[in-house]
């Protein structure tokens, strides 16, 4: 069984769907927002801010009365599917069924709610906790809440493992498909970036600090690079065996070839680890068992983000991989969509077509300690097979292969 | 593919099982604890209850300083160690047991780990959210970060040192139940040999204030089943399995406990918090469970019940039972392990799990504990005062209905061959 992907749909600080962000990397630009710090989770010298998305942008994409009730990741997960449903030419009724799971990933579920509700039982009491409130934090809110608008009755998980929480996410839905319970799935990923987690990736000394300018930009893979912009947004793909899409005609962004999974126990809890040379191994291994070859892999989508150690990492483990093998072009785009919120999945399909990418925003000076270079704007000719990266502060790592499908 | 014609590369074995619960740590105390059918849920004293509408939850009050020593001889484990959260202790206390049962060797490294969890460490981030002002402020950073759902399966794959695929499930109350049913299609596609599944969950204020804004929690020790039930008790612990093919267990003479048969997963898409009425999606995760076994419904030996308590939640899985085993609903022996340790919330499908197969295993279901007799509209045929043994104990369903409608069921077989 061939999973391919019918339907996009995304959100993200470059605006709503996938042509705003293939305009957003073209020009490589990342739109960024004045951070809250009023709530005094931050300290005075704190990033300031973040990839936000202005609600008004996927207002349209929410079902009226029922959004109300709905915590920021509900909204913007039910409006990304709504759009994977529409790119994949599907009637909303059409979409549901026994046989449609969904799989999601967060990392950090609704910190608005979680925040709120605390407050609201250590101010008032916890008799005063709001049930909506409480509803809404569980983190697989999003995953029901788009059950219930599809009537999406098959397999209905959320996976929360940071940053690959997406990629995870895909690689469940892979198994979905092929061990039979399921026909469609909906998978993706969505995080809102509230001022409780910014400011507790702060302190962990994630984030972009003001360069000379006073800017906060990511440098990826940069010699001088300080951290990663946080951001939200919401990424959906709807996933279907490739038969069934081909027989109703279905237009195909992509063939999910493959997944790959592993662990780096040298990681801390809060950060990235060293273990580059087992990642690679596990890397290799995988695609070997897939029937690829790090030689078959013509473009990498990397997760890379401006982090000093994740960016370390992900170059090391590249290049292991790749070890006596010239390294395909390295496309960076959280260098335009940020670390969260599902941007490096769509990207991915972007990666896949003709999509025209910036020279990779931000990044200046080669670092000599990992000596790789994203992309410079050359010329580049449309990949027949791209590997997207996802390795995860804590240890996790997931990869999976996005091929041409004609 | 029905269970008997996969070969034993795809035929997954349990070999390992770890737990910790309200009754302590360890699978045996668990045990002693269900037998007896004296709940181990009541005054808890983790955070002052005082405040809230109900004061009552199963907590964990064993010591896990021992944890605390691991690596004491490497001055970043014993760092890593210190900065664990309760429900990290848990599940590494869990997996360590489960791991140890297995016999598998400490070299082990290229297993999986596939956890369910819904508070990860809350507790203790609950504590640093309550202080205020700027976490920029706070000590240590890893015990922000030990707030995440993802903490207790990282600590574990970290102590352990594992390089093998990790996967978190955070779907409330099936959490950990497609945690396991994720490590079974791994294991059975060959992506691994080797999986630690189950879940950990840990008490804090925030679920135990959530769960009783939704009048969902009983004054009293949750009743089951009961016609005077009220809802459910919130307890805390972790329940694990060393899932591997039986192949590897085969190869390495390891001793298999009980097969994993079946999963199977589903959704209301009816409600956020409450159960379709007709109990339409739990029956349709219990269709597949059995489905994927290979098995009939009248293969069922007993049934271990999501069973919180909640007047909906066992009306539903009642509808559920019907649906599936139709008259034979009312006599499928049927127990409640949440009676006995309160709701573990991701963590419940771990130890039901563990605790399906220890019934399997001795060939007998635990009581459910709680007071008052069965609800005439719930007519299940709960096994009460004391353990009931059973003539036939081949196949069990371990089923769970979690909020936002996402509903988990496992099949286990006992080991016929018996453990060698």
């Amino acid at each position: 069984m061939n999973a391919v992907v019918t339907g996009v749909g995304t959100i993200g600080p470059w605006g709503v769907g996938l042509e705003a962000l293939a305009d957003a990397l073209q020009q490589g630009e990342l739109r960024l927002s004045e951070v809250d710090r009023s709530k005094g989770f931050h300290a005075k010298s704190s990033s300031r801010t973040a990839g936000l998305v202005d609600p008004g942008v996927y207002r349209e994409w929410l079902p009226g009365k029922a959004a109300r009730r709905m915590s920021v990741n509900s909204r913007m997960t039910l409006a990304a599917a709504r759009m994977a449903a529409k790119s994949a030419e599907l009637e909303e009724s059409e979409v549901g069924g026994e046989r449609t799971a969904v799989s999601m990933g967060t990392s950090f579920a609704s910190s608005e709610f979680t925040a709120r509700l605390l407050e609201q039982i250590n101010e008032n009491g916890p008799q005063a906790a709001s049930p909506f409130l409480f509803m809404e934090t569980v983190a697989n809110a999003y995953a029901g809440q788009v059950a219930m608008h599809f009537d999406a009755r098959g397999s209905n998980s959320t996976v929360t493992q940071r940053e690959a929480s997406g990629a995870l996410a895909v690689a469940r839905a892979l198994y979905q498909l092929s061990s039979g319970p399921a026909d469609r799935v909906i998978a993706g990923t969505v995080d809102e970036m509230s001022p409780l987690p910014h400011a507790i990736l702060d302190r962990f000394r994630a984030l972009a600090r003001p360069d000379a300018d006073g800017q906060e930009l990511p440098k990826v893979f940069d010699k001088d690079r300080a951290g990663f912009i946080a951001s939200e947004g919401a990424t959906v793909f709807l996933l279907e065996p490739e038969e069934l899409a081909k027989q109703r005609n279905a237009k195909i962004f992509g063939r999910v070839r493959c997944a790959i999974r592993a662990f780096d126990p040298t990681a801390p809890s809060h950060d990235w680890g060293t273990g580059a040379t087992e990642l690679s191994a596990a890397l290799v291994r995988g695609l070997e068992r897939n029937g690829l070859a790090p030689s078959d892999i013509d473009r990498i989508v990397s997760g890379a983000s401006g982090s000093k150690t994740g960016d370390r990492l992900e170059a090391l483990v590249l290049k292991e991989a790749w070890a006596g093998l010239e390294l395909p072009t390295v496309l960076a785009p959280k260098s335009v969509t940020g670390e969260y919120g599902g941007g490096q999945l769509a990207a991915a399909i972007l990666a896949l077509s003709d999509q025209i990418f910036a020279p990779t925003p931000g990044f200046e000076k080669i670092d000599p300690d990992l000596e790789i270079r994203p992309y410079d704007g050359s010329p580049m000719t449309t990949p027949a097979r791209v590997l997207v990266s996802s390795l995860a502060s804590g240890g996790a790592a997931c990869w999976f292969v996005l091929e041409s499908c004609p | 593919m029905s269970g008997a014609e996969r070969t034993d590369a795809r035929r997954i074995v349990v070999t390992g099982l770890g737990a910790v619960s309200p009754y302590g740590r360890g699978r045996d105390v668990l045990w002693r604890g269900l037998d007896s059918g004296q709940a181990a849920i009541g005054e808890f004293d983790l955070f002052d209850s005082t405040e809230h509408r109900t004061h009552l939850a199963g907590q964990v009050r064993a010591s896990f300083d021992d944890l605390d020593q691991l690596g004491s001889d490497d001055k970043d484990q014993a760092r890593r160690a210190q900065r664990l959260s309760r429900t990290d202790r848990f599940a590494l206390s869990a997996a360590r047991e489960a791991f140890g049962h297995a016999d598998l060797n400490e070299s082990t490294r290229d297993f999986g780990v596939f956890f369910g969890c819904s508070t990860g460490g809350m507790y203790e981030g609950e504590g640093l959210f309550e202080a205020r002002g700027s976490v920029a402020h706070r000590p240590m950073s890893s015990m922000l970060a030990a707030h995440q759902n993802n903490s207790p399966a990282d600590a574990v794959a970290r102590a352990f040192g594992t390089t093998g695929p990790i996967e978190v499930i955070s779907s409330a109350c099936s959490a950990a139940s497609m945690a396991i049913e994720g490590a079974l299609q791994a294991l059975r596609a060959g992506e691994l040999d080797v999986a630690l599944a189950g879940g950990a969950d840990g008490l804090c204020r925030l679920t135990y204030a959530g769960f009783n804004s939704l009048r969902a929690v009983d004054e009293q020790a949750c009743r089951p089943f009961r016609e005077e039930r009220e809802g459910l008790s919130i307890g805390e612990g972790a329940g694990v399995l060393v899932l591997e093919t039986l192949e590897h267990a085969r190869a390495r003479r390891a001793a298999p406990i009980a097969e994993l048969a079946g999963a199977g997963s589903s959704c209301d898409a009816y409600h956020m918090t409450a159960p379709h009425p007709e109990g339409l999606g739990a029956a349709a995760a219990i269709r597949a469970a059995l489905q994927d076994s290979g098995i009939d419904h009248a293969d069922v030996d007993f049934f271990n019940l999501h069973g919180t308590g909640t007047p909906h939640n066992d009306a539903a899985e009642w509808q559920a039972l019907q649906n599936v085993f139709g008259e034979r609903a009312a006599t499928l022996p049927a127990t409640s392990t949440k009676s006995g340790v309160g709701h573990l919330l991701g963590a419940c499908g771990g130890l039901e799990a563990v605790v399906t197969i220890l019934c399997l295993d001795a060939g007998v279901v635990h009581p459910t504990t709680g007071e008052g007799p069965v609800d005439p509209e719930c007519p299940v045929d709960l096994v009460l005062g004391r353990a009931r043994a059973l003539d036939r104990c081949e196949y069990a369903v371990s089923a769970n209905l979690a909020f936002g409608g996402a509903n988990g069921a496992l099949v286990f077989r006992r080991w016929s061959e018996g453990r060698s």
